[in-house]
């Protein structure tokens, strides 16, 4: 395969030029709060954010689904869920329990996560029926199926996109924010190359400001999940006022940067690391840039 | 819009009011704006800064005393006996509000008394008295005997025996140990031998939409308190959060700036803060924020420090005795000196002791030896009096110039620009000298607010500077608190004035204000003589590289980035406002 992480500059430039008004971006957010102790107050003020900056969706723990899709009636904003979350290796009948529970609570979009375990085991068929199982749960809603891209290899994930495609889910999500790694360039590049232009691609995880986002939407993604999306908004106002794309360096974007020994397999670790000896930007590879 | 000021002559003790102008207000808007306004139209920019000819503007904004977040803050402006150029310094606490609650605002205080007075102003009138028997007491002190003469509900801000002597980094400190310390002021208020400002008022300010301001003050609240600055970090750590990050990326300035990297940077770091010297927090007027610290250290309670002064009074001066430095810091409010010029020049001395070119003993590291200089400049005592003049009359006295680490003769803070270009560009265009304030690129270099941009790249610097400098300025004529622009929006701010006074600022038009001002700031300079050969940085940040930490390796590419910041200014290659600028901005 053709290292991904060559195209980090020339999608960086092209974040640079995306010309997206405040009101298009907001409705590409899912406003998120899938922290483990997060209060009702919290909550609400998650539903109050969306309303305010109009964010087309937010995302949300199973526990406070009906919660917010109550706080959000008479609104467009829309309630998604996460299933088998943050580790999905949970069985297909719970998930497809879960997903059937939180359609009944209002919600309209399902974000699951793929069984990993299965998938390196290359239980392939497992791992389509544990989306089919959740597709047919969600009765024509929108399933996201959330690869956890930190612990895949790019190889990887262009056959977990294939099999979320054939499952018949509707969109590839790269993180839960749980994982070692959130989106980057390279990895939601290959989701978009694989599943094609008709199809959702969720970029999660790690996305902080409105540069963070640009970049993921210029990778190829048309949904971005953040728990930063206030943050994001803020600081897109400011992006009329100046230039502010000073390009990066590549390094700063690319996974083998991101990859923790700690946090993912070893092998996918090394993996990463690996592809920094022949990478064409190696010169940044410095400890101080 | 509409406002007053109070005129204090202490020549002819002549006290009076005025009407603003309309369109000054609407052009300048108030604090910052209007106070160099004010000065740029009174005040002859080649003047000593320490004659009678010298005005003291206290001034306020439409949102002072309102309930618009941070809103408790005042700015004096002056043209600076430290630096020579105009210079505005600002001060939160609770002094401001009762500027716009006896109606005011602004304070002009021009002439010079003949003998020590201070100023008392209440629903009652405003009188000049008699401050013989407060002549020589510290800042503490002073407050305390005034409240006691006056009214213990009123606000004070004085003076303590570093302006009385004339020091040229002298302070105006207010509710004890709040201080606008940069530049200064409190050299010029003691040169017209005034001690203190004592002010209580009861008029409620108001604006001119209250049901859409509030919708926008509730609006403003909400993003800060979503914010991860100003809704944790500063809230549990105060500023001095800043210490690990800055140390971290390797821009920490070190015994004088010779390095980026302080070693013992764990011993003042904002955990070690809470472990050995924290008391409470508290809040500025009107300040949801609350990053103030009351702290407690051998024995002795006070405000404060903040990072800038665990800096000045640690790294700088390589010490890591977090009480010591305390202390220093409670010595530098008593005696009214600002802390950032003080321990940036005591580390000269060090410097220059350590390369044998001081004949006194002056040493990195000795934290008992910094509390005693603090006190000798604070008295003008012995070596004190020299350093007095600050760090660049003194290296200069001793025939080392490059070993004051200041610009424009305003000592350079917390923030090693050899780490952080476009910071480094808004220290060498700032227009009161070495001022981290002006344009705080320290927030997208390292912060990542608004967005993260690579620290050390010259390239596209100079438009981010130009907006920060711009916008700073703006926020300076509500008179609002820094910290908000971690958080806050243009069209936030541009909201809040217009509600507050009744006239539509689009977000390009609080811009225009901005950059109105710095413009006018930049013409008094250029008439007091400053050019383009002023616009830079001592010689180790343009040709020493670090040494150590995360930014090793690094210079200031300063000749990269100077001619296209004066491009995007509208300036010639000198740096001098253009006609046509000037005509745009409607300054002739």
């Amino acid at each position: 395969m053709d290292a991904p992480m060559k195209v980090i500059p020339e999608i960086d430039r092209k974040a640079g030029k995306l010309n997206l008004s405040p009101e298009e971006l907001a409705q590409m957010i899912d406003h998120t709060q899938l922290s483990p102790y997060k209060q009702q107050r919290s909550l609400e003020k998650l539903c109050n954010e969306a309303k305010a900056y109009n964010f087309g969706f937010v995302c949300v723990h199973p526990y406070w689904t009906r919660f917010c899709v109550e706080q959000l009636k008479g609104t467009d904003i829309q309630v998604a869920t996460v299933v088998g979350f943050p580790m999905g290796q949970n069985t297909p009948d719970a998930k497809a329990m879960e997903t059937k529970k939180a359609i009944e609570d209002g919600a309209t979009e399902i974000d699951m996560v793929m069984n990993v375990s299965a998938f390196k085991d290359k239980r392939y068929d497992f791992v389509k029926e544990d989306i089919q199982a959740v597709v047919e749960a969600a009765q024509g809603n929108v399933v996201k199926v959330i690869l956890e891209t930190g612990y895949l290899t790019y190889e990887e994930i262009v056959t977990a996109c294939k099999l979320v495609k054939e499952a018949g889910a509707h969109f590839v999500k790269t993180s839960t924010g749980y994982g070692p790694m959130g989106a980057t360039i390279p990895h939601v590049y290959l989701m978009r190359q694989t599943v094609g232009s008709d199809y959702g691609v969720k970029a999660a995880g790690g996305i902080y400001n409105f540069r963070d986002a640009l970049r993921m939407i210029a990778a190829g993604a048309n949904r971005i999940g953040t728990s930063a999306g206030v943050k994001i908004m803020d600081s897109y106002a400011w992006a009329r006022h100046t230039d502010w794309h000073i390009e990066e360096i590549p390094c700063r974007l690319c996974p083998s940067r991101k990859a923790n020994f700690d946090k993912m397999p070893k092998a996918v670790f090394a993996y990463y690391k690996s592809k920094c000896v022949d990478c064409p930007y190696r010169e940044f590879n410095r400890f101080y840039e | 819009m509409e406002g007053k000021l109070l005129r204090i002559n202490l020549t002819t003790n002549k006290i009076s009011e005025e009407e603003i102008k309309p369109e000054i207000l609407e052009m300048f808007v108030g604090g910052r704006g209007l106070g160099v306004k004010i000065l740029s139209d009174e005040v002859d920019p080649t003047i000593d800064p320490l004659s009678e000819k010298n005005k003291l503007i206290f001034a306020v904004g439409p949102l002072t005393g309102t309930a618009a977040p941070t809103s408790g803050r005042y700015e004096v402006i002056f043209k600076s006996p430290l630096t020579g150029t105009i210079c505005n310094s600002n001060s939160g606490g609770y002094f401001a509000p009762m500027i716009r609650k006896l109606g005011y605002l602004a304070i002009v205080i021009e002439g010079k008394s003949k003998d020590p007075v201070y100023v008392w102003a209440s629903e009652n009138g405003v009188e000049i008295r008699d401050a013989s028997k407060l002549w020589g007491k510290d800042t503490e002190e002073t407050t305390k005997a005034l409240l006691k003469e006056t009214d213990e509900r009123a606000r004070v801000a004085c003076i303590g025996p570093a302006g009385e002597r004339l020091v040229r980094m002298a302070a105006i400190i207010n509710d004890e140990h709040r201080a606008a310390g940069r530049g200064g002021g409190g050299a010029v208020m003691g040169s017209k031998r005034l001690k203190a400002l004592v002010l209580y008022g009861k008029q409620k300010p108001k604006v001119a939409d209250n049901q859409r301001f509030m919708k926008i003050v509730k609006g403003c609240l909400m993003t800060l308190d979503k914010n991860p600055v100003t809704k944790d970090s500063l809230r549990i750590f105060g500023t001095n959060v800043l210490v690990d990050i800055i140390n971290e990326i390797g821009a920490f300035p070190t015994r004088n700036f010779q390095e980026g990297y302080f070693e013992e940077a764990d011993g003042i770091s904002g955990p070690k803060y809470l472990e050995r010297i924290f008391v409470k927090a508290y809040n500025c007027a009107g300040c949801p924020i609350g990053c103030g610290r009351l702290t407690k250290a051998n024995g002795e309670e006070g405000g404060g420090p903040e990072y800038e002064t665990v800096w000045a009074f640690g790294a700088a001066c390589g010490n890591s005795n977090i009480e010591d430095i305390a202390k220093a810091n409670y010595m530098a409010n008593r005696l009214g000196l600002d802390t950032i010029s003080t321990g940036v020049t005591i580390a000269c001395a060090m410097e220059m002791s350590e390369r044998g070119i001081l004949k006194e003993s002056v040493r990195f590291g000795d934290s008992e030896q910094i509390i005693e200089l603090v006190r000798k400049i604070g008295y003008r005592e012995g070596i004190g009096d020299d350093l007095a003049e600050g760090s660049k009359r003194f290296a200069e006295k001793h025939g080392c110039p490059e070993l004051a680490m200041q610009i424009k003769g305003l000592e350079i803070p917390a923030y090693d620009p050899r780490g952080v270009q476009g910071h480094a560009l808004g220290y060498a265009t700032s227009n009161r000298g070495g001022c981290h304030l002006r344009a705080y690129m320290i927030a997208p270099e390292v912060l990542g607010i608004p967005v993260m941009v690579d620290r050390f790249k010259p390239e596209g610097k100079a438009s981010i500077v130009k907006l920060l400098q711009d916008v700073s300025a703006a926020v300076d004529t509500l008179v609002l608190c820094r910290f908000t622009q971690f958080a806050l929006r243009i069209d936030q701010y541009a909201g809040l004035l217009s509600a507050a006074v009744g006239r539509t600022y689009t977000e390009d038009d609080f811009k225009r204000v901005g950059e109105r001002v710095w413009n006018l700031e930049r013409l008094f300079n250029v008439k007091a003589g400053f050019s383009r050969k002023d616009d830079t940085l001592p010689p180790r940040f343009l040709q020493e590289p670090l040494k150590e930490g995360n930014s090793r390796g690094r210079v200031v590419e300063l000749d990269k980035m100077l001619p296209e910041y004066y491009k995007i200014r509208g300036w010639d290659e000198e740096g001098r406002p253009t006609a046509e600028k000037l005509k745009e901005l409607g300054l002739c």
